[in-house]
């Protein structure tokens, strides 16, 4: 993003609005509209968060009119969302209690943008939530009826020519803050798993009612700790209900957390084994403890090992990639092994023999690994 | 009824290529006002161009109503009449008795053709404002519902330079319906809309009865006033305040046309007739020669007042930059 060719005013707005705002909004295309300034950006496309997909709004502001408040357009698909429509019946003029983020703007105040987007934002979401409560389905209404009362829950309601009707909902998972729960934690958002559901809404010659899609999603940072694909989802059975649905698959995820939680323990314990064997690690990760670096000397061959330790372990074993300290390829980079997980393990070994088995493994290892570092080398 | 369906947007040609260069010339983006008037689609199958004709019973509705924009008001610059919020800044002066105020229109480059969130917001205020509605055939009333929403293509690449989409504001559903812009030139098949286009002007209307001939400055006073003296002995005393009046309108039209005619008294005109004729084309001369070099400096006027006016645009221009720290982000 070239944010040194926008005018301070607006600069100051939108580097706020990326960096302050928790929503995670993102730039996705700058231009300007100007005449007499061509090279002067005033107007870009946002990406807003919302119901785990994104939606893109045009903001568009008037490099040279630095007092006019920014406009902004919707999507298309949205022509029906008129927030700030102030409704007056007589004389369309007497708004005395009107007052939001668009009243007396202020340019030179950077908070503005970040505050009009949020307050877009939470009109959107009523405005969607206001949708799906219209859609004609007597169980959709039903369903609805016993999840709205869940705090950040959100709606879309996707129609079109070419696509069918449905109703996607987000609904946030576990009353719990799992950042607290990391000893540490280096999360700056709150991490969040939110169970999306999508309802076909329902044509009125269909008898049965089909299941509606499932998928778990969770914040991206949140895959160092715990990996949503990992959960299997209960099955939903035919007649079910939300309210059936979510408590039982609640319960089951927050003893998966827990578990995650507890397996950053037994990781630290194991990057300690380490350390009698192979030195003390040069590099490890200290909150999550996913990864440790250790290096390793066979004769005058010195080279690192890097351990990937996955969510898993030790039910599942690390992964290993070797890289040279003495082998360099044409673009002056280390030469490196791919990933290797193919030596003995077992999850029921002590911490202290799975360092000791990774040892012997590397010991046999390292002679393929000079060979192929000298081979790799030779054709530079 | 305040919500009858638009047929079409009609426009001048001209009219629209001065709307087009006044929004393309502006710094940033503009908006303004719309003038003109509503009409029924009056079917007429009397043309002696067979094709017309066919196309014409075809699409005629009796129903269907016409916005012609005959004029528009641009102040070159975003937020002209209303503020951030699409509330009207000067709904009074929005009420205009000469020209009909029948929507708005918003310029906006290198952007999407959607109204956008104020363009909603004002099109909402317009039309629910009383004040502006006006009738139609003196039984529905329509306040000003027409938008046009003018843009440029987003990309540099493209081979076009304007794009614009018209729009019917219906406040039954509140949304924008499209309509369709018929651009008016001349032809066959724009011989419908002549009328439609007929120039407005301050020239006062010329109350001339079947006497006008007499009613000439100078003795048609005194002829006026003996008369009326005869038609008070006649007749009650109303007829007479009646007819005084009415005197009285007929000499504020005169100086009204004086001050258009300048020095040339409408009696005079009396003299093209007839035999005297031939030899009046000296003072008729006379005349044109005045009025043009009357329209001369008017246009030298027009022309200075221009320059300065551009001068202080300029001016204006530069001081916005140093506010918005445009100027700082170009140098660097």
């Amino acid at each position: 993003m070239a944010s040194d060719c926008f005018p301070p005013f607006i600069a100051a707005q939108l580097n706020y609005l990326v960096h302050h705002c928790p929503l995670g909004v993102k730039v996705e295309n700058v231009w300007s509209g100007s005449k007499s300034y061509p090279g002067v950006l005033d107007r870009f496309t946002l990406l807003i968060p919302y119901c785990l997909d994104y939606i893109k709004w045009d903001v568009l502001y008037n490099a040279e009119f630095p007092l006019c408040a920014p406009d902004v357009i919707f999507g298309p698909e949205d022509e029906h969302f008129h927030p700030f429509w102030l409704r007056s019946k007589e004389g369309g003029n007497e708004m005395e209690g009107a007052k939001n983020s668009l009243s007396e703007w202020n340019h030179k105040d950077p908070t503005r943008l970040c505050a009009l987007i949020q307050e877009l934002r939470d009109e959107y979401t009523a405005y969607q939530r206001r949708r799906a409560g219209e859609v004609d389905d007597d169980r959709l209404t039903f369903e609805i009826s016993t999840i709205l009362s869940r705090e950040g829950i959100e709606m879309h309601m996707s129609s079109g020519l070419e696509k069918p009707e449905e109703v996607k909902l987000a609904v946030p998972l576990l009353d719990m803050n799992i950042n607290k729960m990391v000893h540490g934690c280096p999360w700056r958002h709150l991490q969040k798993i939110h169970l999306q559901v999508v309802y076909p809404v329902g044509k009125k010659y269909v008898s049965a009612a089909s299941a509606p899609r499932l998928k778990l999603v969770s914040t991206p940072e949140l895959k160092a700790l715990f990996s949503v694909d990992d959960v299997k989802l209960p099955s939903w059975v035919d007649g079910m209900c939300m309210a059936e649905y979510l408590p039982h698959l609640e319960e089951s995820l927050q003893g998966q957390i827990m578990e995650a939680v507890s397996l950053i323990d037994i990781r630290r314990h194991f990057i300690e084994t380490l350390a009698p064997v192979f030195g003390r690690p040069i590099e490890a990760d200290p909150v999550f403890c996913r990864k440790a670096t250790v290096l390793v000397a066979s004769g005058v061959f010195t080279f690192l090992v890097h351990l990937f330790i996955p969510t898993q372990f030790p039910k599942q074993q690390p992964a290993l990639m070797l890289q040279s300290s003495q082998h360099f390829n044409s673009q002056g980079a280390p030469i490196r092994s791919s990933l290797l997980t193919d030596f003995p393990w077992s999850p029921r070994w002590e911490a202290p023999q799975m360092a000791e088995r990774i040892l012997e493994f590397l010991v046999d290892e390292s002679l393929n690994f000079k060979r192929f570092c000298n081979e790799a080398q030779l054709q530079t | 009824m305040d919500d009858l369906p638009l047929q079409k947007i009609a426009i001048s040609g001209p009219t629209l290529s001065s709307l087009l260069q006044r929004v393309s010339s502006s710094p940033a983006d503009a908006d303004g006002l719309l003038f003109g008037h509503i009409s029924p689609v009056a079917p007429s199958t009397l043309s002696d161009d067979p094709s017309s004709a066919a196309t014409a019973a075809s699409t005629s509705n009796s129903a269907a109503l016409v916005a012609t924009v005959t004029s528009f008001l641009c102040p070159g610059c975003p937020l002209s009449f209303f503020d951030s919020l699409g509330r009207l800044l000067f709904p009074s002066l929005l009420h205009h008795s000469q020209h009909r105020l029948i929507g708005w229109f918003s310029s906006r480059r290198r952007s999407r053709l959607q109204p956008s969130m104020r363009d909603f917001n004002v099109a909402a205020s317009l039309s629910s404002d009383p004040s502006l509605s006006f009738p139609i055939d003196a039984s529905d009333g329509f306040s000003p519902r027409v938008f046009v929403l003018f843009s440029t293509p987003p990309l540099d690449s493209a081979i076009h330079t304007h794009e614009y989409r018209a729009f019917q504001f219906r406040t039954a559903a509140d949304t924008f319906e499209p309509r369709s812009i018929d651009v008016v030139n001349i032809g066959p098949g724009f011989r419908g809309h002549y009328g439609n286009f007929s120039p407005n002007s301050s020239f006062p209307w010329l109350a001339c009865d079947s006497r006008g001939s007499s009613m000439m400055q100078e003795d048609g006073k005194e002829e006026r006033l003996s008369e009326i003296r005869q038609v008070a002995k006649n007749q009650n005393e109303i007829d007479l305040i009646e007819h005084l009046s009415e005197m009285r309108q007929a000499a504020k039209y005169q100086n009204d046309i004086d001050l258009v005619a300048e020095g040339f008294p409408i009696a005079k005109l009396g003299r093209l007739m007839g035999p005297e004729a031939s030899s009046y084309t000296a003072g008729l001369e006379e005349m044109y020669e005045k009025m043009l070099t009357k329209i001369d400096s008017l246009a030298r006027l027009v022309e200075n007042s221009s320059a300065q006016v551009l001068q202080m645009e300029q001016h204006n221009s530069k001081l916005r930059a140093e506010i918005a720290g445009i100027k700082r982000v170009v140098n660097c």
